[in-house]
């Protein structure tokens, strides 16, 4: 035992002062040992244990010291009130469990009111809150059993990037994320959680060792941007990124990002293209952080409030605009404020999401992440000055119109001139590639593509019927996917 | 590895391209008399302002079609440049440069005096790029919305009737094909111009559809690159873009085996660093071209260190092994040509599949155009007494051989064996209202597909895989031959 407790002394020398150490459950150290562990062995692997675990805990309860926010200080006021009034009572053995009980429910009526209508600023507030659960707290919260990993074969490791294999009952999954510090010194050696190039293809690689063993990945999301240094460019910053998103587009295993404090543009995109995109409530995602927006479009950084507005980063209004999939509602109170609570929710929304991933088939899963990018922006087909789109739909609602030679509608004989002509160029043009077919590799693919319309014209037409048959009572056609087989067998 | 200079050969006279094993030096030497001026080699992009035509800030040089010394005010007192050049003339950003408009176009907008390469037009280099007479632009009418309702000092919807009146264009990049040197290839171009090349929904998609189309072709994609970033007044929208064009290169370069040659001009940062700018098969830039992720200010902030002057040029990108080639712009042409010539000449060659995609209904003004006019053919042949489309197949153009051939197996294969459940083409076509309800529906639908065999089976059954050996006699050495 003495021994026991010289390493933990000696290995724990780098305590994070915010938050309490709890031991190890003998649970945990089974990862390393026999099944049926004899006590000593128990003990060994506790050990062990204890010294890659040494420099950070999980997170149990409420850290000792908690920074408060600006809007959070009627709340701690109130709180420091009930704790006064307790002290006294204890101290003069008077009962005063009334004026406690009063006290306590205006604190959650404040609790409840200040937590329900936070602004834009103050949710950006909570999601950089230094005290919100990091991401190594959360994945050894809500494992079983977890190995973190290191190093990018390529010379470096990066601490800002946590990556390793957990299982959460009984699935075993590979976890990848951001990790930001919980005080200042570990925020240096996590870096404030902004990778370099390293961190990158340290995640890329546990990706493609994910891809090969079958094992879906979850991600979390945490970071104020990729780290912009000399060194960083220098190693290739941009390129690293741009990898990372091109090839997380070929994994066969499902990916779920969770988004457990900022995202920060492309840093954060590096590792969240996935099938799913959770986000926790008071978490926010964004292009640019807003100081940068302000500092650029509103030259002066005093604008940030008003570009936490305009930018629109927070969880409601990322799923209005389609970009995050669904919310995790996090305690009253904020996460930070009741980190043991917040864990559920997390593990259970991240197991809902992949039980719903479990009976696809590998291609399924790689379309499925396809189209849940493809179908991002907001764009107009028809020509729109000054982006008055809603003026123009109208005006093309309600105007008569010309029709083309073969039918379709235009707008005005000018629009019907450019579609005629646009359609002899495609003409034109695909006479010119049967010419040159030599330069092309084209490769097998459904038939009807290359912007010719026949896909969409065949498959529109057995959906028309099928529709028309099932409205009619009858007996419906075979379904598009039937069809669409028929004419890759025809390939 | 064969420098390029040698395989381009005699039709190319003056400097060498730069290459890995170029024999000159990799940065362009600056004239004696001129290394002593006080301008910055490295036109930091967060100082550039796209008002000023591309100048820092602090500068005195304005360059584009203004003339030095009219920084005086003008009677209602503001400090706006007055422009005294009638557009004849313009100085050189990096050395001062006159330069006559007339001259410049010529000689591909490169100062004469220090080779510097100052900003073309997208139109331009199109023209610079393309055989003259086989440009085919797609989506030309695609326009932005206001996704975010955004007003920062000007109303975003401002912003962007200024640019499109300015620049006259829709959006920051144009998008075709054409012939290069009699190359089929896929262009995109981004414009500078317009708002900073920045990357929004428009740009996004635009690309994403040529990326699909040059993938269902077996085109080559060649994209220029020039660009502030992604566009703010977008949010997140814009990122998202980043990974919508990321997701169809992985289709393109790894699933249909195709070739990508990305392009990076002055200057390329931000969001299209980090995303298609360095995800070229071969990447090729144009000499001291200031090319990088973050912005030169922001590092020097973090840091506080000084950088050296030549931090984030081509030149020095490629000490650092992150580029392929450099190559000046008078040689742009005839590089492109030869490298997409390797390529073809390739032995090995594979040819790969697209196992799933998306179509968005009938996208674009054209598409409908298309189908309708398809129709015609196919009903008006059939109405002359052939009964089936596959007749029509005969008659069809050869250009849409292949399309309408495997319309005509289709048909065949349904006339002979339908089982209850299948379709039958043939039936479909006769109908003339079936037109309209598939147009209609196509309009509002998306189109999801994948490989068939994965569709219907699921992962749950496993087909035996099917090994094949060769048993070859071997030789002396104990190697097979």
């Amino acid at each position: 035992m003495a021994l026991a407790q010289g390493l933990t002394k000696r290995a724990g020398g780098v305590r994070s002062a915010s938050v309490s150490r709890r031991t190890v459950n003998p649970v945990r150290c089974s990862v390393f040992s026999a099944k049926n562990a004899a006590q000593r062995s128990a003990e060994v692997g506790r050990e062990w244990l204890e010294t890659i675990l040494s420099r950070f805990g999980p997170a149990t309860d409420r850290a000792q010291n908690i920074t408060t926010l600006d809007f959070e200080k009627p709340l701690s006021e109130l709180d420091k009130r009930i704790k006064e009034v307790r002290k006294v009572a204890e101290e003069n053995g008077v009962d005063v469990s009334s004026q406690i009980g009063e006290l306590e429910s205006r604190a959650q009526q404040l609790r409840k009111e200040t937590y329900s209508r936070l602004t834009p600023t103050q949710r950006l507030q909570v999601a950089r809150h230094p005290n919100r659960p990091t991401c190594l707290d959360i994945i050894l919260n809500i494992t079983d059993k977890f190995v973190e990993l290191h190093g990018d074969r390529a010379g470096l490791d990066d601490p800002a990037i946590v990556c390793g294999i957990g299982s959460m009952d009984g699935v075993s999954f590979m976890f990848i994320g951001h990790q930001k510090g919980r005080n200042t010194k570990e925020n240096i050696r996590r870096n404030f959680g902004m990778p370099q190039p390293n961190g990158y293809r340290k995640a890329m690689r546990f990706m493609r060792h994910a891809n090969k063993f079958g094992l879906p990945i979850v991600t979390f999301v945490d970071t104020p941007g990729a780290y912009a240094g000399k060194k960083a460019e220098e190693l290739g910053q941009g390129e690293a990124i741009a990898y990372n998103l091109r090839e997380m587009f070929g994994l066969r295993v499902p990916v779920i990002s969770v988004v457990i404090g900022e995202g920060g543009s492309g840093g954060a995109l590096a590792i969240g293209c996935a099938n799913k995109n959770l986000i926790m409530e008071n978490s926010v995602y964004y292009v640019a952080s807003p100081e940068a927006c302000a500092a650029i479009l509103w030259k002066s950084r005093s604008a940030s409030n008003q570009a936490t507005e305009a930018l629109r980063i927070t969880a409601d209004q990322l799923v209005r605009l389609e970009v995050m999939d669904e919310v995790i509602p996090e305690p009253l109170g904020g996460a930070h404020s009741d980190p043991v609570a917040a864990f559920p929710a997390i593990k259970a929304a991240i197991l809902s999401t992949f039980r719903h991933y479990e009976p696809m088939s590998e291609r399924e899963i790689q379309l499925d992440r396809y189209q849940k990018f493809r179908k991002l922006g907001q764009f107009e087909e028809w020509v729109v000055r000054g982006a008055d789109w809603r003026n123009v739909r109208s005006e093309r609602a309600s105007a008569a119109g010309v029709q083309t030679d073969a039918g379709t509608w235009a707008l005005n004989e000018a629009e019907a001139a450019y579609i005629e002509s646009s359609v002899n160029a495609d003409e034109a043009w695909d006479a010119t590639l049967v010419e040159k077919a030599d330069w092309t590799n084209k490769p097998v693919q459904p038939p009807g593509l290359g912007r010719s319309g026949v896909m969409e014209m065949a498959v529109s037409m057995v959906e028309a019927r099928r529709r028309k048959q099932a409205a009619a009572g009858s007996r419906s056609t075979a379904p598009a996917p039937a069809a669409a087989a028929k004419q890759e067998a025809a390939v | 590895m064969m420098s390029l200079k040698s395989s381009v050969g005699s039709s190319l006279a003056g400097k060498a391209c730069h290459g890995a094993n170029a024999q000159v030096l990799p940065r362009l030497a600056v004239p004696a008399p001129l290394a002593g001026t006080a301008v910055r080699p490295s036109l930091a992009v967060n100082a550039v302002n796209p008002e000023k035509n591309g100048a820092y800030e602090g500068s005195p040089i304005v360059s584009g079609p203004i003339s030095v010394g009219a920084m005086d005010k003008d009677s209602k007192g503001s400090s706006k440049p007055v422009d005294r050049s009638k557009g004849l003339w313009t100085r050189c950003d990096k050395c001062g440069v006159i330069l006559y408009i007339k001259h410049l176009k010529e000689h591909h907008h490169i100062c004469f005096g220090c080779n510097y390469h100052l900003k073309m037009s997208s139109q331009e280099r199109i023209d610079h790029m393309i055989d003259p007479g086989s440009w085919r632009p797609f989506d030309e009418t695609l326009s932005p919305c206001d996704p975010l309702d955004f007003v920062d000092m000007k109303p975003y919807p401002d912003r962007v009737r200024d640019s499109q009146d300015k620049t006259g264009m829709n959006d920051a990049i144009r998008t075709g094909t054409g012939l290069l040197h009699g190359i089929p290839v896929a262009l995109a171009v981004m414009e500078f111009g317009f708002m900073g090349g920045s990357m929004g929904s428009v740009v996004g998609e635009k690309l994403t559809r040529l990326i699909e189309y040059a993938t269902q072709e077996g085109l080559t994609l060649l994209v220029v690159c020039t660009s502030g970033g992604a566009r703010m007044q977008e949010g997140i929208m814009s990122l998202m873009q980043m990974a919508k064009i990321s997701g169809a290169l992985h289709v393109h370069q790894n699933e249909a085996n195709l070739l990508y040659i990305s392009i990076l001009t002055s200057p390329t940062t931000g969001g299209v660093t980090a995303s298609f700018g360095m995800l070229g098969d071969v990447i090729i830039a144009e000499p001291q071209a200031i090319i990088g992720f973050a912005g030169r200010r922001v590092i020097e902030q973090t840091l506080r260190e000084e950088l050296p002057d030549d931090f984030q040029t081509a030149e020095y990108l490629l000490d650092k092994g992150l580029l392929d080639l450099v190559v000046p712009r008078s040689f742009l042409k005839g590089a492109l040509f030869e490298i997409i010539d390797f390529y073809k000449n390739a032995p090995y060659k594979r040819r790969g599949k697209i196992p799933f995609g998306v179509q968005r209904g009938t996208y674009g003004l054209t598409a409908e155009e298309k189908m309708r006019r398809r129709w015609r053919e196919w009903s008006s042949a059939g109405s002359n007494g052939s009964g089936t489309p596959a007749l029509a197949a005969a008659a069809a153009e050869p250009s849409y051989q292949d399309l309408v051939a495997s319309f005509q197996q289709v048909c065949s294969s349904a006339a002979e064996s339908l089982t209850p459940g299948e379709l039958d083409v043939a039936d479909l076509v006769k109908e003339p209202a079936a037109l309209n309800d598939a147009v209609s529906i196509s309009r509002d639908s998306v189109i999801e597909w994948m490989e068939a065999q994965e569709a219907l089976l699921g992962k749950k059954e496993q087909q035996q895989p099917e090994f094949v050996f060769r048993v070859k006699p071997a030789t002396y050495s104990g190697r097979a031959v």
